[in-house]
This record gives structure tokens, sequence and C-alpha cells, in this order.
């Protein structure tokens, strides 16, 4: 297969000051320079270095996910590097790069064939290079194990031994991909890079940055969503010892709240710098604010799912298939059920932190963000810097589900060092990171179905009703595809189908979480098809099946099909691997869901017993997942194992309340999180196919929640239409 | 400031901190062993798991003037440049997602298995109730903790 190196054409190769054979991309806004000489200039991506060793640079965040080992482990397969003696370094924030982030599951469906073209590239530049020192055709030579071999003559070289008269060859126009069933690293299950590290203690994680120089800051924030500072008294805080200065945050001396829709400034608060964390934290426990609530709306809960329900009646069609109406008036049944969604909060395990050493002329900032880009902007937004100005370094995260997607406390830090004129290591309570945080929005769902004698499904009608991370804080986002989509499942599966749209304004913050809409969507669905299943006597997956119908390619939008043939097999195979269908004892019940997200498709059964000590228990969870090509099968699976942990969770306890605009939660007491006793083992299979890789940082948990709600009720008879699960039973 | 000598990964620190410092923020802003980990400053979530004469128990809650005397261990300290077999399980199971509750598992799974070498999945949970992983990699702890137990029993 031959693939131009358009969106790479600018793959450069060079010789570094330590001999070594670089291939790099330029900076796109950097065309105008021809020579890649000068470092700055030069984003390097592959290195043959002088010692037989080759070193990839990750150049995506890492937050867990695994894609400091993947991309890499991608790279590494066309190059024809030995895995054993490549070293990887993390990139820092670089616009050479491209698509530097971590969110929607994306970074291997948009990486997947850029690494294959650059790892192709140089490997094509070092055969080249041989086939002249060896003095052989070009075609009789392949690169394995770092080395290019010519098999007839039993002679190889190494790569090392290729960087000089590497150095002389052209990169190619294009490249040609190794064939799928002669890869060598990626399908396999590959330890990750920094695994030895990480049980050692010694992964420098972003909270861990020390600077010669360096003080330590934390924050106090108005609890009350989108309040200000009135006055403050700090007296006792300035007596602790270490305090060094009490700072007021003030978004509004940055631009506002809103300085960009995409990277919204910091909350108000006041900023606590001292000589060690625990000083500051001391310091900011004995401040004493007034805070000013005069602007604020102090929303609550109940008056907020009220307004949503309200909503139900005020909606925008997102999608309009057939007749609705039609389908009810000719239909032998109708079915109606309305469902309840949480806020939740994200919880990293690393709080929120950062580092920045904010000079005249400079700002360095080390920062656990899966959005580097938005931190850029907002240090542009909100102090007038030039890109260049700015340096952002993207040390290893302690979890990421969303949440550092925004950079608002990147934000603070930059503020807090540019006061204090010295770096300034900012450090997040967990207390902060739960009363200010992106939450994913709640909401009130409402299906109705028509259906013929026979249960066959001839009309739904689907209402989401909710506030909007597009709109909320007053950001003048379309809430449109955002909270209900035309894409969304069952779309394509009813002729006269209609998705419709509740919008209501709110200043509760709302970002994206792991799974975003289908975090929540999936449960309302998924649970009642298994309602209609149980209404009409069948077997929920055979009910199912008849709903999707027979394998074929699901038109869903303009060009977008669903591939009902993956569909099926996934659920066909998690069928036999849960047992599904064998007898339980009484007490026990299977659920199931199924769906695709990313591109990938994956089915779920959870068994659970209700007859224990605890109200629920679940027993296991079966999964079988279909991502085409699986780059690295231990990420894998941690992706799927995950996944579905957090979906079971966030369903069983995930619930923020907001009182009087304030989130009710503070720490891991009242915002409980999973813990061993409650995780089930999870039982994972892959469909072995070579379709191109797609996402697996959320397609797993969007069924968990439907699929562990309808083991419930096959366990219990109980329907639980709203979430989280536990505080029902 | 007063000063305090502890008895850390069998080497005597001195430092000079308020009383009131946990032992969490001694271990990280002074003496840079960061991979003992701050998650809630309240023992809820474990991530700052320590040894503290052979019992695993909480850095962000454990005074500093209450530390003294005792012997600390922390996560750099567990094993020399061989590895402890749990931190060999944890590697050949690939355990990790983020990595950052990880030390403060290892440290509470190390302890477990030196009072008992054979534990129950009852009493791994028991063990492991204060550790919280966020990213959900219980089954590969659970898995580790059983071939770390498997390991000691072959040493």
């Amino acid at each position: 297969m031959k693939n131009t190196l358009d969106r790479r054409s600018f793959i450069k190769l060079s010789i570094s000051a330590s001999g070594a054979l670089v291939a790099g991309l330029y900076f796109q806004s950097c065309n105008e320079i021809k020579t890649p000489a000068v470092e700055h200039v030069f984003s390097p991506l592959i290195k043959i270095d002088t010692d037989g060793w080759v070193t990839l640079v990750a150049k995506n965040p890492e937050i867990g996910q695994g894609i400091k080992t993947a991309l890499p482990m991608i790279l590494a397969e066309e190059l024809g590097a030995n895995w054993e003696k490549v070293r990887v370094v993390q990139a820092d924030y670089d616009t050479a790069y491209a698509d530097q982030w971590a969110g929607g599951s994306y970074a291997i469906i948009l990486n997947w064939d850029e690494m294959r073209k650059a790892g192709a590239a140089v490997r094509q530049v070092l055969i080249e290079a041989a086939s002249k020192k060896m003095n052989v055709p070009v075609s009789e030579l392949s690169a394995k194990n770092s080395r290019v071999e010519h098999t007839s003559s039993n002679s190889s070289l190494a790569f090392e031994e290729l960087i000089e008269e590497a150095s002389k060859v052209q990169l190619p126009d294009e490249v040609e991909f190794k064939s799928i069933d002669s890869f060598e690293i990626v399908g396999k299950s590959i330890p990750q890079v920094d695994l030895e590290k990480l049980v050692r203690g010694e992964t420098k994680f972003s909270l861990d940055t020390e600077l010669p120089g360096m003080v330590y800051a934390t924050v106090v924030k108005n609890p009350v969503f989108e309040g200000g500072v009135s006055s403050w008294d700090d007296t006792e805080t300035r007596n602790i010892n270490g305090v060094l200065d009490v700072i007021e945050l003030d978004n509004k001396e940055y631009g506002g709240r809103l300085v960009d829709a995409n990277s919204p400034n910091f909350v108000n608060g006041v900023g606590v710098i001292a000589t060690s964390t625990w000083a500051a934290l001391k310091g900011a426990e004995k401040l004493k604010v007034q805070w000013d609530n005069s602007a604020t709306r102090r929303e609550s809960q109940k008056e907020i799912l009220e307004r949503f329900q309200n909503q139900f009646r005020k909606t925008t069609i997102e999608r309009k298939d057939g007749n609705i109406e039609n389908a009810r008036r000719r239909a032998a049944d109708y079915v109606e059920a309305v469902y309840e969604v949480p806020y939740l909060a994200h919880v990293t395990m690393e709080p929120m932190n950062c580092t920045v050493d904010f000079r005249q002329d400079r700002c360095e900032v080390w920062a656990p963000t899966q959005n580097p880009e938005a931190l850029q902007n907002g240090l542009i937004k909100l102090f007038g810097l030039q890109a260049e100005q700015i340096k952002i370094h993207m040390p290893r995260i302690g979890g990421g589900f969303g949440r550092r997607y925004y950079v608002d406390y990147a934000m603070d830090a930059a503020v807090l060092s540019k006061k204090m004129g010295k770096p300034v290591k900012l450090t997040w309570t967990r207390e902060e990171d739960i009363k200010h945080d992106w939450y994913r929005s709640a909401s009130m769902q409402q299906i109705a179905a028509s259906l013929d004698v026979e249960g066959n499904v001839t009309g739904w009608r689907y209402v989401v009703a909710n506030a909007s991370r597009k709109t909320s804080l007053g950001r003048e986002g379309n809430p449109a595809g955002t909270e209900i989509d035309e894409y969304d499942f069952p779309a394509g599966f009813v002729s006269n189908l209609q998705l419709e749209y509740g919008h209501v304004l709110s200043d509760v913050p709302l970002g994206q979480w792991r799974a975003v809409a289908q975090s929540a969507n999936a449960f309302p669905v998924h649970s009642f098809l298994d309602e209609l299943a149980a209404k009409y006597n069948m077997d929920p997956i055979d009910y199912f099946l008849r709903f999707l119908g027979p394998a074929r390619m699901v038109p869903i939008v303009g060009d977008y099909e669903l591939d009902l043939a993956r569909l099926i097999e996934v659920i066909n195979q998690v069928r036999a691997l849960s047992n599904w269908d064998s007898p339980l004892p009484a007490g026990q019940g299977r659920g199931f869901a199924a769906n695709k997200y990313s591109g990938t498709y994956i089915a779920e059964v959870v068994t659970v017993e209700m007859t224990g000590s605890e109200k629920v228990k679940i027993l296991r969870v079966d999964a079988v997942v279909d991502c085409g090509i699986v780059v690295n099968r231990s990420g894998a699976k941690a992706q799927v194992e995950g996944g579905i942990i957090e979906g079971l969770c966030a369903a069983l306890y995930g619930e923020i309340t907001i009182k009087d605009g304030v989130a009710m939660q503070s720490n891991f007491h009242d915002y409980q999180w999973m813990r061993m006793g409650d995780a089930p083992p999870v039982n994972i299979e892959f469909v072995e196919n070579k379709m191109p890789p797609r996402g697996l940082g959320e397609p797993p948990l969007p069924p968990a929640a439907p699929a562990l709600a309808n083991a419930i009720f096959a366990a219990s008879g109980k329907r639980l239409r709203k979430l989280p699960l536990l505080k029902q039973l | 400031m007063p000063s305090y000598t502890l008895t850390i990964n069998n080497d005597q620190k001195v430092v000079e901190v308020d009383s009131d410092t946990p032992l969490l923020w001694v271990l990280r802003d002074e003496l840079a062993l960061t991979g003992t980990k701050f998650g809630c400053g309240k023992a809820l979530c474990g991530a700052c798991t320590v040894h503290f004469n052979g019992k695993a128990i909480r850095a962000c809650t454990l005074a500093v003037s209450s530390a003294v005397g005792g012997e600390i261990t922390t996560i750099e300290g567990l094993s020399g440049d061989a590895l402890h077999p749990v931190q060999k399980a944890w590697i050949e199971l690939d355990v990790p997602q983020c990595g950052y509750c990880q030390s403060g598992q290892i440290m509470t799974a190390a302890e477990l298995l030196s009072t008992n070498p054979n534990p129950s999945d009852r009493e791994i949970d028991q063990a492991m109730a204060g550790n919280i992983c966020r990213c959900g990699t219980y089954g590969r702890i659970r898995s580790a903790i059983k071939l770390a137990a498997e390991k000691l029993k072959s040493e």
C-alpha cells in the first residue's frame, strides 16, 4: 500500500550534535525556514542513536491511557526497530506535532496513519542507505530488530551503522506500509514504558516538579459557583510560619471567567504563598474571606432538575425520521419512561496542580494537562504573551477523565507566579478539586416507544433535557449535538424516530467527562430496551438482536455507517463468554448492553447477586470488544477494565448534589469511589480482525451502567430509572 | 522552627519544620521523596501510604512530631537494586494505568504480605480497602498480590 506523505511531508532528517540521525517535524508556521539546522524549528520524532538505541518521542499527554507506549509502538513497528532497545521520551507541547491532546478516544484514530508514515519513511531511508553501502537493490532489503537485513547473503547492518549514509538520502515522497500480517510489535502485549519507574515511585508527575527558588501555593475559592471576593482578613494566615504572601485571584482583572470558551478562566478566590505546601495549606485554613455572591444564581439540585423536566415540553428537534405521531396512532401499544442522571465529578487521583515559572519575557509551565493548546491560548489571552514566549512541559498525569481538558488551575498558578516573580508550585486541595470541577451534566431524560403487537418498535421519541457544557457559565456555544446527537443510538434503527433536546441555562460549571453525553445517555436508552424486552417476555439479548435486525451496513448520518455485523458479533461472543443462557441461582441476575462508540463495538454483561449482606454485589463483568487492530493488548485491556469499573462505580455511587450554588461533596468520604472489595473481575475478549484501530478510552464506559441496572432488574425485579443506583435500593 | 530527626529508609534525616507538619509534606517538600503522593489530605484515599514500624499508615495525617523514633519506609526504600516481590509482580502484570496511586497500593500490599503470606480474596479486600485506584486497576492489583505471594514463597 502506497501512502503519500501529505500532512507530514515536512518530515526532515538531520544529524544531531551527538551524531544521531534525527527525523523530525517542521513547525507548520515556519514553512519559510528551509534548513532544519536550528533546534527550535525542528521537533524530533525518531532518533537513531549511535549507541544502538532508538529514541522515539511520545507526543501526546499520558493520563494513564497508555498512549506514551502505544504511539511509539506504531513508530517502532514501521521503522523496524528492536523494541528492547527503544527509549521513549515525552514531548513538550510543540505545534509541530499536531493533535497533541488527550480526549474523545481519538489519539490512536488520529495518529495511526501518521505514526506509520513517519516510521516507514525513516525505514525506507535506512534501507536506501544500506542498499548503497551493501551494493544490493533496495527490493532485497528489509528492516528488523534495528538492523537492515539482506537475507540471501545473510548479511545485515545495524541502524547506527547507517546514520551517515542515511543523512545523505532524500526522504521519500511516498511510503509503503508493512503488511499487517508481518507486525511484530503492534498487537503484542507490551508493558508500559514507565513501568519500573512507576513501581519504584521514581516517575515525576506534575505535582512532583521541583525548581530552584520555587515557592508553594494553594488557593481558597468561593464555594458558590461564579461568586467573587469581597474582602478578607489574613492576619492569622500571615502569622503562620512560612507564609509569604496572600494574593487575590480576581478573574475580572484577566478578562473575566470566559476569556476563552475552550479554556475558561480561573474561579475567583485567594491564593496563599508559602515556603512549603503545608504552610500554604495551614495559611489557607486560617484565612477569613467575605465572599461576594450578589451576582450568583445560587441554584439548587431540586429546582435545577425541575427546570430540566419542564423543558421536556420546550425542545428543539435534533433529528426527525418518518413520523412518530403516525406511528403512535397506529401502535398496538405505547410505553414511556422518565430517567434521571446526576452530576458527576472527575476526582483525578492527582489533584489539580501546576508549576509555573513566569519571568518578564517568558512563561514556563509544568502542567497535568490533556489540552496544552488551551493552556497556551489561556496564557496568551490572560497575559498578552506570544506563543514563542510560552514553554509547556507535559509530565505524566495522575488521571484525566476529561477534567484536565480545562486549564483554570494552570491560570491560577500563572497569576501567582507572575505576582511573586518566582516559580510557584500550586496545589489544590481535594476539597477545592471537588467543589470546583467541570461536572458531567445532570439530566432528565424521557423515552417513549410505539410498538406493534409483537413488541417491535415502530416509533421512538427520545428527549434529553439539561444544561449543556457548551453554554454553562454563559458561554455562547451551541448546545446542539453535545447532550444528544443526531448520531445517537437508536438513530438508523427505527424508521419513525425523533431525538429532541430541552436546553436549560445554569451556572453549574459543566465539562467533558469520560464518554461525555454517552456517559449519561446510554443508561436510559439501554435500560428502556431492557424494559421492552421484559414487557414482551423476551430474553433481553434476543430482543435487542431482533431490534437491530439482520447484519448490514446501517446508514446513520451521511456517510457514517454502523457495521451491524460487527455489533452482532460482539453480542454473540459476550453471550457465550458470560454463559448468558445458563441458569443462575435465585437472587442473581445478568444484565446486558452494547454500543458503538468512537468506532469501537463493545458488548457487556454484568452479573449481580442481591441476596447477600450487600444491597447489590457485582459478581463479574464480561466484555467483548471489536476495536479493529489492538495496538497494545495489555494497554487496551487496561482501558476496557478501567472504563467498565468507572462506569459501574459512577452508576452505583457517583453523585454531586448542589445546594445554594455549592457542590455539597468535598472529599472521598462523601464522594464515594469504588474500592477493592466492590470491584468485580472483568473478563475481556477482543474480536480479532485487521480493521484500522479505533478508540478505547471511552467506549467501554457507557454500557456498564445500563448493564448493571438491567442485572439488578433480572435479579430482583426492581427497575431503577435513576442514578446513582445504590441510593434507590 | 523545631528540628526533628527521622529514620527514613534506614537513613537519619534532620528536618526543621513545624511540629504539626504531616510526614507526607516532610517527605515531599523537605526530602524530595516524591514517590509518596498527595491525594486527599484526610487519610481517605491511601495515595500517601508508607510503612511506620512495618505498618502501612497514611503519611498525610501523621504529624512529624509523632514520627520521631519510628522506622519509616517509603516506596523509594521498599527495595534496593533488586525489586521487592510486590514490585516484580506489579511489573509482570503491568498493573498501573495513570500510576499515581500505585506507590500507596504497593506499600499496603507489601505490608499485607509481610503479615499474611497467603491472603484470601476477602483478606485482600480488607487490607486494600483504604487505597483508591481511580483508574480501576483493582483486578490487576488483586492478581499481582497473589503473584507476589507466590514469589515470596519461592524466595
